[in-house]
């Protein structure tokens, strides 16, 4: 399952969620706003807590809206 | 009339007066946590850090008035957003800190400290006053707030001693900071 961590007031979340839909790619929107420790994930993941962070495994991530490598996150 | 007249709310409610601050040198940010056109909340966190021990204090003042209206041009400048997740320095109440319904602690610092141009050496500077021209011309007038961290130090006499616009990073005013600790 393709994880998105984000918040809601992200203009580039929203890109990559809408870009993953329009893929037909299933994801779960992970909170860092609203849910600490969705926060603390995403801090643990990517050493940062910019968003959108995109991963699968938890280890291999998406920083940003970057179409090239969210494709090849999905093909991985 | 002085910084230290003014009473404010933490993001957690509580009433604090400024009074609470006397003898610290502070830093008075106007911070925006959502898609900032110069995110500064690592460096501020540096400045923090760094001088916490010495007497400073950075004062955060969430403000929505510039989130919304992110310039044309961020999206070569970055495509991610950066949340305050981490910040240890005091953040108060949202509000708004330019025009008619700025809270009156920005009125005033923006009294004291008039507009004295961007840091030509940034360059941030030419996209911010590009986007400005192009999508906000009235915020280049006058001595309001330009946009998102802009930074008041004030020394330990409650004293307005320097303004810093947004194309200022925190790790510039280090040698300012240093000089009133």
């Amino acid at each position: 399952m393709v994880k998105v961590y984000s918040f809601e007031a992200c203009p580039w979340c929203t890109k990559v969620k809408k870009y993953l839909s329009s893929k037909g790619v299933e994801y779960e929107v992970r909170d860092i706003e609203l849910n600490e420790d969705y926060a603390k994930e995403c801090l643990q993941i990517s050493g940062d807590t910019m968003v959108p962070v995109t991963t699968i495994d938890g280890k291999n991530f998406v920083l940003g809206f970057d179409k090239e490598k969210l494709d090849e996150l999905i093909a991985g | 009339m002085g910084v230290y007249d003014f009473t404010v709310k933490t993001n957690k409610g509580v009433e604090k007066s400024l009074a609470d601050y006397k003898g610290k040198v502070l830093l008075i940010v106007n911070t925006a946590s959502k898609c900032g056109f110069t995110p500064q909340f690592e460096g501020l966190q540096g400045l923090y850090k760094k001088y916490k021990d010495k007497g400073l204090e950075i004062l955060g003042f969430p403000c929505n008035q510039f989130a919304a209206q992110d310039p044309g041009t961020a999206e070569e400048i970055q495509s991610f957003c950066k949340l305050n997740y981490g910040v240890t320095f005091q953040i108060f109440e949202k509000g708004d800190v330019r025009g008619e319904t700025a809270q009156p602690l920005f009125k005033y610092l923006t009294s004291q400290k008039k507009f004295e141009g961007f840091d030509e050496k940034n360059p941030m500077t030419a996209v911010l006053v590009d986007a400005l021209q192009k999508n906000f011309p009235e915020y280049l007038e006058g001595d309001g707030i330009k946009w998102n961290f802009t930074k008041f130090l004030i020394d330990k006499n409650g004293e307005v001693s320097a303004r810093f616009e947004p194309t200022t990073n925190p790790a510039d005013i280090a040698p300012e900071i240093e000089k009133l600790l």
